[in-house]
């Protein structure tokens, strides 16, 4: 299996050099046996008693991540879809895709996202999966943006990416709690340590995190908006990753923690509740656009979260119902995408108010579109299969409720209704889609290219899926026990035995069906007349431009903000610096309890130590008074002497000697930079610009003080410089203690004072050297 | 003797800045000698790195001057994983160097400060001294003081100025810091600090103390407040410069925070409640700034900030995880920063300007460089597999584990927002068309292979991180459980 | 004694917080000067004044000051004299090439 998820990353390794052969062989001939292999080697394991399959490798053990694969009901039936689907979508782009466009980009993106959502509908390991996650997102994001010269595309990549990669740091933190609370990564384990799951205090978190995540893979809403916008990428992408699989990877995620979740009444009303505001919002949303692409995208919008509303209720039936429609979607909606690719790439517009009456000139996409639309319509004929999962949905939608809550009870018993509205728009739409393209008036001269027949090419991949949606339409039951039971079986925990029947006779679904087709009918011949209720919806209100607003205000905001105190002023940074280490160190000092002062051992205050530091405190004082350069080096200079004398006093000669010349050679460097740098002038500033400076100065002098005087009057321990004065002579050879402290006991930070002063130097030498080579 | 081996990753260089400053004008031989000295020293830590695994740390005592009273070296797993790291990175720039630079930049002492910049680094990381870590600081601030200002630009000067008052600064609070501490504790040996500490409950002034350090080390890391300095100046010198400050010299102050504040301060939880804080206030206002700009250096050095919450926050949890997270994401951290900077002194090379507005396209004329960038882009943002991936989750993980479940939020949120930073560049930089084709500079374009070889390895740590976790593993539990440093240093 | 000390250090220091908060590069660099005395000072105090004879050994002498602060602040000297003469010449340097020594006029603005 592990070949079958690698394979087609592996193959990109590749692309590159079958790209150089581009004009005489199409890439796409090179890679369409790999999902076609692939989905043989799936179709293998169709059987009515399937046994779930497992495969372990070693990834990183020591963080519990284990590159885990395992094949049940449900995986079974992505896998299939991803390799069966790839492989029509990849002939179908060997004749979309001119030869002159970046085919190797393309496949390459094609292929990575081909093993990436293999490898999500196949782990077992909640880490493995997030990375395959991931990278579905970033690799939906590459093909969104194939055609990055276009501003859309750019557009529509980047809200793509944010939407789903959002969700996925949501799924990130939804799957780190799940290991931490049921104590392995494992969704088989998971499941059974259903428990521990659900009685931790993190369970309602959980539910956030995945919802999020799954909800924005999945398009429903609000995430839904970015699904639109992706339909700047390539046809065959649309119809493969924004349509059958990708999108479909949040209800996987849902249908694999069903077993964990389903049940609770907050998973009933988070994901049924959205799930119906999706459907028939979608629906709605559908009839109003102008592309062809862009009613798919809506009436995918819809479609994910009529399968959402069902995976919510989590019955028997809905459950069936829900992977019944997962296929049947897959079928009628690849097909419809490829056909409003076709009809782009023959007549050069996908503008539904251009098109109309191509039924003369393209007879085959004409029949297949009947049948795609029809089928997505839910109309009631037996060869037709999105009506079967329909009317389960309605049979399923009419068996909820009993929670006990008022909440929840409402909406159960308004879902039905709802159900029936959001279908209503679904055939107005479906047949919107049809009639407007294929039908009407042809105006041949409107149309950026003369429109013919697609090549057979084209037209197979279509067709087969067409073939599909027939097939599963006249003999539901021949996929029903080996393929769907088994998947519902994976969602629901039990086996669900279903029979498949086009007549149940005179019911309330079919009642329900009969009031779709009969209001759709009505509203989708009348449509120009109620079409301006769209008008309520003004732009401005619309979910994108929340969207537009909330990007383009955290780009804003964080301007403003940054712009507010980054202003390159050194004395605002200096000023917000101190601010912080004051306000943090005295609330420290306070709560602590830090501060201490006691005179027990301190030496005496002498009058000449007290004459030099006021003399100092007067000459630091000075500094600020003085407007005299020449005056300020020399008060400086005082403050250095000063220095020195007390380092005469307190017994520190070498520091005393050390301290005078060095300030001596300061004074005089000092002097000969000041030479050069203009007067000093007056401090200048307004009253209150100079009482925060005071203020923030003197606050910051108190603080030093109190850690001082604190730190000194807290002497808990006896200094190690005693070792010192026993060994400088034994081990040092040296009486002056401090001289072979720096010499020998700590030599190193001796040599390297001496390396900061020659790399002083060395820059010194560099900056001065430098401007005279440049004048 | 063999614990001589833990002095040769600050020695090497540290000749190596010598030689080099004394045939500075001779460019092709100081070249060649730079890149041979780089290489070795590199080969010199992995060589240390490998006995420490086999033999466990490696602790000298300079001049055998016995532990505390000496100064000690000490080479244990963290110390020696980051010197590698730190001279993989000087490794990859010293080739990156010459490309970018001009003659008269490489004659004015380049390879001196490199070298001496490295040695400093590696001094930080590995001195067991206090006192001494100051003093590595010097040497390496001195370092960057001496390249940021190479080629002497107006800005350079304007900026570096601002950049040297704020060390001044910090560096003098560094000291007084150390002697408050010296008069309490009455050592500068940091086991034997670490050791009384604890026999004095961290009572009285010492937590304020603490706090002070703190601030010395965090203007040094870049942290919520104190990172002020950084943004310009780091975008001013040439991007070889911007390389090895972006990645080096915030990472030495990240260090000294996580061997501190696991090793000395932490008989109060107030300071590590007051790191989630700052860790979350990093994340925040790094995003923010990092979305603030259409300047492509600035959103590189903006993005620092954020990644420096990740590590505080694992630090300011304290717990075996949370360790592990923030040493993994700072090993991850320095490399990746390392590539994007060279990354982004390409593409504005390349653009021939570093606004975002009036780039574009450039994937066409440099599509290794787009695509590298793009991959170094996913890597800091932490997407799987690659190595800011497992820093990540293992900080996520701790953070939940601790119950600090807004902090974890803010990670997330923050995480997608860097994405969102990174892409935007890859975006409107790489897509699209070239607004016009006049501008396209001739000459030589910097070299590639440096900053791929970088995203290279960040991809192999995150992949392959079953060759490294465990280490990290081990590194995080010998600083969880203190005694393991601080009797392997004092011997008791 | 120490705590007048102390009080000393810390009057340094504030003076020279607030030369480092104008605007003019020279006097920036005087609050430099003022602070790294400050912290000298410090260190010095730290380790307790006038207890014993100067560390030098000698014949007699019981007790000695504390030598290694003394060493410390020697270092620290040495270092915060390298960096002042750097920064006296990058001053010297910022100044010339920006034409003005009014750091509040060297802001810097987005595009640079």
């Amino acid at each position: 299996m592990i070949y079958a998820v690698m394979g087609p990353l592996i193959a990109t390794f590749f692309i590159p050099f079958l790209d150089k052969w581009k004009h005489r062989i199409h890439t796409g001939w090179f890679l369409l046996p790999i999902p076609f292999i692939i989905f043989i080697y799936f179709l293998q394991f169709i059987s009515t008693e399937l046994t779930p399959v497992r495969e372990t490798y070693p990834w990183i053990p020591s963080l519990n991540i284990h590159f885990d694969l395992y094949l049940d009901g449900l995986s079974l039936l992505f896998a299939l879809l991803i390799s069966g689907i790839g492989t029509l979508v990849l002939l179908y782009s060997i004749y979309y895709l001119d030869r002159s466009e970046k085919l190797g980009h393309f496949y390459i993106y094609l292929m990575l996202f081909m093993s990436a959502m293999l490898g999500v509908v196949l782990s077992d390991n909640v880490f493995v999966l997030y990375t395959f996650w991931e990278f579905t997102s970033l690799s939906s994001f590459l093909l969104i943006g194939y055609w990055h010269h276009r501003e859309r595309s750019r557009y529509g990549a980047l809200k793509s990416m944010l939407i789903t990669v959002f969700g996925g740091l949501s799924l990130l933190g939804g799957i780190i709690l799940l290991s931490m609370t049921a104590e392995t990564a494992s969704i088989r384990a998971m499941i059974e340590h259903k428990e521990m799951i659900i009685n931790s205090p993190y369970f309602p978190l959980i539910l956030v995190f995945l919802f999020l995540g799954a909800f924005t893979k999945s398009a429903q809403f609000p995430f839904h908006i970015w699904l639109p916008d992706a339909m700047e990428a390539p046809t065959p992408v649309s119809a493969y990753l924004h349509s059958a699989t990708m999108v479909k990877a949040g209800i996987y995620l849902i249908a694999r923690f069903s077993p964990i979740l389903a049940g609770e009444p907050a998973f009933f009303m988070v994901v049924s509740g959205i799930g119906i505001i999706t459907l028939c919002w979608g629906s709605f949303m559908a009839v109003r656009q102008t592309d062809l692409k862009g009613i798919l995208a809506f009436s995918t919008i819809s479609q994910l979260g009529m399968i959402m509303t069902m995976l919510g209720f989590g019955t028997k039936a809905a459950v069936f119902a829900a992977v019944f429609h997962i296929l049947n979607h897959a079928t009628f909606k690849g097909s419809l995408f490829m056909v409003a690719g076709i009809v782009d790439h023959e007549t050069g517009t996908r503008d539904i108010r251009k098109l109309g009456g191509l039924m003369a000139l393209m007879p085959v996409s004409t029949t297949l579109a009947i049948f795609g639309t029809f089928s997505m319509a839910g109309v009631p004929l037996p060869f037709l299969n999105g009506f079967y999962s329909k009317e389960m949905f309605f049979d399923s939608s009419l068996d909820i409720g009993g929670f006990g809550l008022p909440f929840l009870d409402a909406l159960a018993a308004a879902i039905p209704y709802l159900a029936v509205l959001g279908s209503i728009f679904t055939f107005v739409y479906s047949m919107y889609f049809f009639f407007g393209t294929f039908r009407g008036r042809l105006n041949i001269n409107e149309l950026p290219k003369k429109p013919h027949e697609a090549p057979w090419g084209m037209l197979a991949s279509p067709v087969l899926l067409i073939g599909g949606v027939i097939l599963i339409g006249l003999f539901p039951n021949v996929v029903n026990e080996p393929l769907l039971a088994q998947t519902a079986k994976a969602i629901y925990g039990d086996a669900i035995h279903k029979h498949i029947a086009f007549w149940h006779g005179l019911n309330t679904p079919f009642y329900m069906s009969m009031a779709v087709v009969g209001a759709g009918a009505l509203l989708a011949f009348t449509r120009h007349k109620w079409s301006r209720v769209y008008d309520l919806f003004p732009e401005k209100w619309s979910l994108n431009r929340v969207y537009d607003q909330t990007v383009e205000g955290i780009y804003q905001f964080s301007e403003s903000v940054t712009r507010g105190y980054m202003n390159g002023s050194l004395r605002r940074y200096v000023r917000l610096i101190l601010l912080a280490m004051i306000a943090v160190s005295f609330t420290f000092l306070w709560v602590t309890d830090g501060f201490s002062i006691s005179n027990a051992d301190v030496s005496p205050i002498s009058l000449t130590e007290v004459m030099v530091a006021v003399t100092m405190a007067a000459a630091a004082f000075g500094t600020i008074y003085t407007s005299n350069r020449i005056a300020a080096i020399l008060i400086l200079g005082v403050v250095g002497y000063g220095l020195s004398i007390l380092f005469v006093i307190y017994r520190a000669p070498d520091l005393a000697l050390t301290q005078l010349i060095v300030e001596t050679v300061t004074v005089a460097l000092f002097l000969l930079a000041f030479y050069h740098l203009p007067e000093l002038r007056k401090i200048d500033d307004h009253k209150q610009e100079r009482g925060i400076n005071v203020i923030i100065a003197g606050l910051f002098g108190l603080l030093m003080t109190a850690v001082g005087i604190s730190a000194h009057s807290s002497k808990w321990f006896e200094p190690i410089s005693s070792y010192f004065v026993e060994t400088s002579y034994t081990l040092g050879g040296g009486k002056n203690i401090v001289n072979v402290i720096l010499v020998d006991m700590r030599g190193l930070d001796t040599l390297f004072e001496i390396t900061v002063l020659g790399i002083a130097a060395l820059a010194i030498y560099g900056l001065i050297k430098n401007r005279r080579t440049r004048e | 003797m063999i614990s001589n081996l833990a002095v040769l990753p600050i020695v090497i260089p540290l000749l190596s800045g010598i030689l080099a400053a004394f045939f500075h004008k001779k460019l092709p031989l100081v070249r060649f000698f730079s890149k041979f000295m780089a290489v070795l020293n590199l080969l010199a830590s992995l060589w240390i790195g490998l006995y420490v695994l086999e033999n466990g740390s490696v602790i000298l005592e300079t001049g055998d001057w016995k532990a505390p009273y000496g100064i000690i070296l000490v080479a244990d797993q963290l110390s020696i994983f980051l010197v590698i790291t730190t001279n993989i990175i000087a490794a990859f720039s010293v080739f990156y160097a010459q490309s970018v630079l001009n003659e008269q930049k490489e004659k004015y002492y380049f390879y001196s400060f490199f070298f001496l910049l490295i040695s400093g680094v590696s001094g930080a990381f590995l001195t067991g001294d206090l006192f001494n870590l100051f003093v590595f600081y010097e040497v390496f601030l001195m370092a960057s003081y001496g390249l940021i200002i190479l080629g002497g630009e107006k800005i350079q000067l304007r900026e570096s100025f601002k950049y040297v008052i704020l060390n001044l600064f910090s560096s003098m609070l560094f000291v007084t810091t150390v002697a408050f501490l010296y008069s309490v504790v009455g050592t500068v040996n940091m086991a034997q600090i670490a050791e009384r500490v604890q026999e004095a409950d961290q009572g009285g002034i010492l937590t304020t103390i603490g706090i002070l350090l703190f601030f010395v080390f965090a203007s040094k890391g870049a942290i919520f407040p104190l990172y002020y300095w950084m943004p310009k100046s780091y975008i001013v010198p040439n991007p070889v410069v911007s390389t090895l400050l972006g990645a080096l010299l915030t990472k030495v102050g990240i260090y000294s925070i996580l061997r501190v504040f696991s090793l000395i301060f932490i008989h109060e939880p107030m300071i590590q409640q007051l790191f989630l804080w700052l860790a979350a206030l990093s994340m925040v206002f790094g995003v923010i700034g990092a979305l603030s700009t259409y300047n492509v250096k600035l959103i590189i050095v903006y993005n620092i900030i954020p990644a420096v919450g990740f590590m505080l926050m694992g630090i300011g949890l304290l717990s075996e995880t949370g360790i592990a997270g923030a040493v993994y994401y700072l090993i991850h951290d320095m490399i990746i920063k390392a590539a994007l900077f060279m990354l982004i002194g390409s593409l504005v090379y390349a653009a021939g300007t570093s606004d975002l507005r009036k780039m574009g396209g450039i994937i066409h004329r440099y599509p290794y460089l787009g695509w590298t960038f793009f991959i170094a882009s996913l890597v800091l943002a932490g997407i799987p597999p690659f190595s800011g991936f497992i820093g990540k989750l293992l900080l996520l993980q701790a953070g939940f584990e601790k119950d600090q479940v807004l902090l974890v939020i803010i990670g997330l949120v923050s995480s997608l927002l860097i994405l969102l930073s990174m892409i935007r560049i890859f975006i409107y930089g790489f897509w699209g068309e070239e607004p016009d084709s006049k501008n396209v500079p001739n000459k030589k374009s910097p070299s590639l292979w440096p900053a791929m070889s970088l995203v290279l390895i960040s991809v192999i740590l995150g992949a392959g991180a079953e060759w490294i976790y465990p280490h990290i593993e081990d590194i995080s539990e010998m600083l969880v459980n203190r005694d393991i440093y601080i009797n392997s240093v004092l011997k008791e | 004694m120490e705590i007048l000390m102390s009080i000393l250090a810390g009057i340094l220091f504030a003076t020279g917080i607030y030369n480092l908060l104008q605007k003019q590069i020279l006097r920036i660099v005087i609050g430099t000067g003022l602070i790294s005395h400050g912290a000298h000072l410090f260190i010095l105090t730290m380790g307790k004044l006038k207890r014993g004879a100067p560390p030098i050994l000698t014949e007699g002498a019981e007790n000695y000051t504390d030598p290694l602060p003394q060493a410390l602040i020697l270092t620290s000297i040495v270092i915060s004299f390298g960096v002042t003469s750097f920064l006296l010449a990058l001053s010297y340097r910022a100044y010339v090439l920006n034409e003005t020594d009014n750091m509040e006029l060297l802001r810097g603005n987005e595009n640079d």
